[in-house]
């Protein structure tokens, strides 16, 4: 009986212990209903980047020169608060144990928005927005191998504008 | 003395009658003897028992284990499985990166917009000083 015990508790453990990503946390979340669920694949990122006419530049963020880059985007927008909670704690189980560093944080009449990214010094691998409100909770990753210059350029322009 | 087969032959009654006739002289050590042969017959009776629950103990742990893996394996797999493109058009899918990189660079504006208002403040306090 002990070893069963210590079979369920080792199981317990490698469970939580799974690496978690991006897509594992879209995988887990994406079927719930009242989820909206945004993916859009490495190949559709590189057809996105091979159509001469396609409009790069919109109102305010000229994605063009880090299109290319982008390996994954995954967006999930959940309204359900309990399922909202369960979420924020994975993505905050994630950051911690990927070793993702905090870019920012934001708190504006009750909504509270953290971004964080994971990479070096000369590129991003991982960027994550967890933003919570009263009613919505909006998660955003986007993996890839980007260029921290090019990335930061991008924001800090659209923010300016 | 007799044999084990005259022994086997007596009633009940010649048995009882032989244990208390006290003239019967009683071999040293038979006491001992007699606790032990009992002893391997219990142990001996309780080999094959010990053994069944060691066999069910067993077995119900390779089940555990097998439905553990099995629940295991859904979950690493259920996790790691590539989810479908949400949209087929590349146009509509970009117009979806476009939003999210605006949620992105709007949070930063207004942080941007926060320590700029700050400075602000400390610029007029500095003035005031």
């Amino acid at each position: 009986m002990k070893k069963l015990y210590i079979l369920v508790a080792m199981l317990l453990v490698s469970i939580s212990a799974l690496a978690q990503d991006g897509r594992s946390l879209y995988n887990k979340y994406s079927d719930y209903d009242n989820v909206e669920a945004v993916y859009i694949s490495p190949a559709m990122f590189r057809l996105i980047g091979k159509i001469p006419d396609i409009q790069m530049e919109g109102e305010n963020v000229n994605l063009a020169p880090i299109i290319k880059s982008l390996s994954g985007l995954y967006i999930l927008t959940i309204s359900n608060q309990d399922l909202a909670a369960d979420l924020a704690a994975d993505v905050n189980r994630f950051i911690q144990k990927g070793d993702y560093e905090l870019l920012m944080e934001a708190k504006d009449n009750g909504e509270v928005t953290r971004m964080y990214t994971v990479g070096d010094e000369r590129t991003v691998n991982s960027f994550v927005l967890l933003s919570r409100d009263g009613e919505e909770t909006n998660f955003i990753c986007i993996d890839g191998t980007i260029p921290r210059d090019q990335l930061e350029d991008l924001i800090a322009k659209a923010a300016a504008e | 003395m007799k044999t084990l087969e005259e022994i086997s032959r007596l009633s009940a009654e010649d048995l009882e009658r032989i244990s208390v006739d006290e003239s019967i002289p009683v071999p040293e050590e038979l006491s001992g003897r007699v606790q032990a042969a009992v002893g391997r017959r219990e142990t001996a009776s309780l080999q094959p028992a010990r053994s069944s629950a060691r066999k069910y103990g067993a077995s119900v742990f390779a089940v555990a284990a097998a439905i553990s893996l099995f629940a295991l394996g859904a979950v690493f797999l259920n996790r790691e499985r590539t989810p479908k493109d949400t949209f087929d058009d590349p146009y509509l899918a970009y117009a979806e990166v476009e939003k999210a990189f605006a949620k992105i660079t709007g949070t930063v504006s207004y942080g941007a917009s926060k320590i700029s208002e700050s400075e602000t403040t400390l610029d007029k306090l500095n003035y005031w000083k």
